[in-house]
């Protein structure tokens, strides 16, 4: 996974690691702390030392004074189930006073923005806030290096937000060391001091953000531009890209993409509404999509995104209110019906995956629909790039190989209709691009497409049709650039900054310049 | 006031031991209506209420199912409502309305029990659990408390299992269907499990050990390991060797000192604190004791007359249960936590909130 890495990193420093999945970002990282070998095995020579100890000796309990370290995935790392007790657990099993945790615990509340949710249950929290008591439960140990594997990946730009001005406060005010690893680097590469470059082949590259994003094949859309255009220093942020751009508006955009042709409604909401024990998910959501329209679904967590998708599917059925897809009523008709027209993909490809070949995997969804298990739909493997691994154990491939092969196991039923929940959530850039051209090739071949995402960029490039979310009502429908222009907060970096919908993407400038 | 956490547990210590015990209709009844008023004081946790619902369907599914399985087994009693052809392995034979009234007041106990446990688990949290532990049984605390919390964790998983399978066009039709169900259910609750065990670690979670000599570590450890053979020694010859049984208890008791001993010297040597300590107050006391009445009483009438505890109507009794004023009168005593909450008016929500300041 690694090899010969000479690294050192200074004191309060902020350092962004990147790299594709499979890299070696997450080895690394736990390497910090003692986790790897003592934890995953494998074999390890040479030097470590974080905070002036040794990680491979002292092992990850040891280290865990001078490592905090913080997952991808909040939910999987909480032991307890409300916060305060969170917070303690570490202190507790270190042996701290009583009087030191309490002085610690308040502390830690008031860095983070936390001390409302004191006596929460975990379970109740939003997934920025459990990301944010997942950094104090760590903090509480007061350790010199704070260690983050993918911390924003399950949140929506709001919540992951909140977590990186949280991790900037720290960094700022107590010059705490941050290392942290992330895919999405148009969130994150604005607040970093280094970045850790990971090509993949064991080695490891450091340099400022700028010197290492000007090398790299995964730069964020605005340094891609930046250096497609020339621009030096590289922009890292809106702010710095507007001052290259001397004037030159929108009109050097140039929309290349034909609109789709549209054909009959394939999707008709009307006023639905839907509450689970007592909670109102969906509060009179109307919502028509055209056969050939690729919409997005978009708003923060817990707006209703992934309870609208169910209910295209007829996974859940309306409290009022009616669903009609592909001109089947979701409450009259059977979901054996109703998947026939309309495939479903969840956000965790892990549900579905249970066979011990991806082959396997796509048969068994042909054979339950009475088609023949032996042959697939032509191009599907090429299409979704899965090919290669047909032959692979699923659970073995990265998180965007896995949604891939899960988009598969869909597809190859051949629904008229794709439903897609969360698609780039925890994906590599590379993969991300895979899977836009498939999107983007069935937006061409006219299939009805409606994907619930955080992912602005994924949605400037391969949707038509945004539609806003909030608290379970439709806030906002319109064509995306039309969304995208008037509503920053959604928009991909190249459309803040030219505050223009001509301009969304990197190819809609670049068809000008290039 | 927050019940300490020792009170909830005799409560439901001694409400699951008379569950188990009774298998009369009425008393069952009796020791849900009780539990139902305890939930009624600690409801106001309706965050938590999509688990207890959850675990209550988990028991109303394992009720009806032992309804047919009791009734396809047991071929006696006099009312026969049908037979199905004797040559049929196991569940050939004539079908009993006994069987049937058998197969539900087992199921109704089992639900009963779940019920208790569903209670339970809305009024004490894993963490206050897990601080009743002493310092030597810690990790075995921290496990069971988790084993605890993942049972909602792993219905969730599963309806969303399910769910996905769904959409693939999966229907259940017998055993071999199970295969979609079950591998992404036993893989994803592996997955959390290793995941969390990493947080754990990273954590610091076990301490550090102080003042032990690596000689003397050692040594313990090999008294664990030897434990453990002895325990597998004496459950072996539990199972196979059943004239030798005493042997076995005596091997698996043997087992069960030395792994005590070496937990407890481990104990002492790691450095450990506590945020919370929970306080006894009265209505703790009254809890314990009216459980403890309420166990201790039913046992002992039941040394006096068995027969009124249990119910069979395979039995020349007849078909409807026995009712036992008394008896009846110390399951209320059950109650009394539900009585206490209420009358404090505050419910065993929040276990963060004031205790032990």
């Amino acid at each position: 996974m690694l090899r010969e890495i000479n690294l050192q990193i200074e004191p309060g420093t902020l350092v962004l690691v990147i790299g594709a999945s499979g890299a070696g970002k997450s080895t690394l990282l736990r390497c910090l702390n003692g986790l790897v070998p003592h934890f995953y095995g494998g074999s390890i020579s040479g030097l470590v030392r974080v905070a002036g100890e040794n990680p491979i000796e002292r092992q990850p309990r040891g280290m865990s004074r001078y490592v905090g370290l913080v997952f991808q995935d909040p939910e999987t790392q909480f032991v307890v189930d409300t916060v305060e007790a969170e917070l303690v657990f570490a202190m507790e099993n270190h042996g701290v006073s009583q009087d030191t945790m309490r002085q610690r615990v308040e502390q830690v509340m008031a860095q983070l923005e936390i001390s409302h949710l004191r006596n929460r249950r975990i379970s109740t929290l939003s997934g920025g806030e459990k990301q944010r008591v997942a950094l104090a439960s760590v903090l509480t140990l007061e350790p010199q290096v704070l260690v983050l594997d993918e911390p924003t990946s399950q949140l929506d730009p709001q919540a992951a937000d909140e977590v990186l001005q949280a991790l900037q406060r720290l960094n700022r005010d107590l010059g705490l060391t941050i290392i942290l690893s992330e895919h999405r680097l148009e969130r994150v590469v604005g607040y970093a001091d280094q970045v850790l470059y990971l090509p993949g082949d064991g080695t490891v590259h450091m340099g400022s953000p700028r010197e290492m994003l000007a090398q790299i094949d995964q730069a964020p859309p605005l340094v891609a531009l930046g250096r497609a255009l020339g621009w030096t220093p590289l922009p890292l942020s809106i702010e710095e890209a507007r001052a290259h751009l001397n004037g030159q508006g929108p009109e050097r955009c140039i929309t290349t993409a034909s609109a789709p042709a549209l054909g009959e409604v394939e999707i008709d909401v009307r006023d639905l509404w839907h509450a689970y024990d007592g909670h109102l998910a969906l509060g009179g959501v109307d919502l028509s999509v055209r056969q050939g329209e690729t919409v997005a679904i978009m708003g923060a967590n817990g707006s209703g995104k992934t309870t609208l998708l169910k209910h295209l599917v007829g996974l859940l059925q309306p409290d009022r209110g009616t669903v009609q897809v592909g001109g089947l009523d979701t409450h009259r008709t059977s979901l054996e019906e109703l998947i026939r027209v309309v495939g479903y993909v969840p956000q965790n490809p892990n549900a579905l995956l249970f066979a011990d070949t991806v082959q396997e995997e796509l048969s068994f969804t042909r054979r339950n629909h009475g088609l023949d298990a032996n042959t697939l739909p032509l191009g599907l493997l090429d299409a979704l790039g899965i090919g290669p691994y047909v032959e692979s154990y699923p659970r073995d491939l990265s998180v965007g190989e896995r949604q891939r092969v899960a988009l598969g196991a869909i597809l190859a039923a051949e629904p008229r209709i794709i439903l897609l929940d969360e698609p780039t959530r925890g994906v590599d850039r590379v993969q991300k691009e895979a899977l836009m051209r498939y999107l983007a090739a069935e937006r061409a071949n006219g299939r009805t497409v409606v994907v619930s995402t955080h992912d602005v960029e994924l949605v400037a490039e391969t949707m038509d049709r945004m539609v806003i979310l909030e608290q379970g009502r439709v806030l906002v429908d319109g064509p995306t650039r039309q969304v995208m222009a008037a509503h920053p907060a959604y928009a991909s970096q190249i459309s803040q900054l030219y505050g223009d919908g001509r301009c969304l993407t990197l190819g809609d400038v670049l068809g000008e310049a290039t | 006031m927050i019940r300490h956490p020792l009170s909830w547990l005799i409560w439901a210590g001694c409400a699951a031991v008379l569950a188990l015990t009774v298998r009369n209709p009425l008393y069952l009844t009796l020791i849900v209506l009780t539990t139902w008023l305890v939930y009624l004081g600690v409801a106001d946790a309706s965050l938590m209420a999509g688990s207890w619902r959850s675990l209550l369907k988990l028991g109303l599914f394992i009720w009806l199912i032992t309804i047919p399985f009791n009734a396809l087994m047991i071929h006696q009693g006099r009312i026969v409502l049908f037979a199905l052809p004797a040559h049929w392995p196991l569940v050939g034979g004539p079908i009993t309305l006994e069987a049937v009234l058998a197969g539900f007041v087992t199921g109704y106990a089992l639900w009963t029990l779940l019920f208790i446990f569903a209670t339970f688990n809305l009024a004490v949290d894993a963490a206050q659990l897990l601080r009743l532990a002493p310092p030597f049984l810690y990790h075995a605390g921290v496990v069971t408390s988790i084993a605890l919390t993942f049972i909602p964790q792993m219905l969730a998983s599963a309806r969303e299992i399910r769910e996905a399978q769904r959409i693939r066009g999966h229907r259940f039709r017998g055993w071999r269907d199970s295969l979609p169900l079950v591998m992404p259910l036993l893989t994803t609750s592996f997955e959390r499990a290793v995941q969390l065990a990493e947080s754990m670690d990273a954590r610091g979670f076990g301490g550090e050990l102080s003042g032990l000599s690596s000689r003397r570590q050692a040594k313990l450890r090999v008294l664990m390991v030897l434990s453990l053979f002895l325990f597998l020694a004496g459950m072996i010859v539990r199972i196979f060797w059943l004239d030798w049984s005493i042997l076995g208890d005596l091997l698996i008791l043997d087992a069960m000192l030395f792994m005590g001993y070496a937990f407890y010297d481990l104990g002492q040597h790691v450095r450990r604190s506590r945020y919370r300590r929970e306080r006894w107050v009265l209505g703790d006391s009254a809890i314990a004791l009216s459980s403890l009445a309420a166990l201790v009483g039913v046992l002992l009438l039941r040394q006096s007359d068995p027969a009124h505890l249990l119910y069979s109507p395979y039995t020349a009794a007849g078909l409807l249960p026995a009712f036992s004023t008394p008896l009846g009168l110390l399951l209320m005593l059950l109650s009394v936590p539900g009585w206490v909450t209420l009358a404090e008016g505050v419910s065993q929500t929040d276990p963060a909130q004031g205790v032990g300041r």
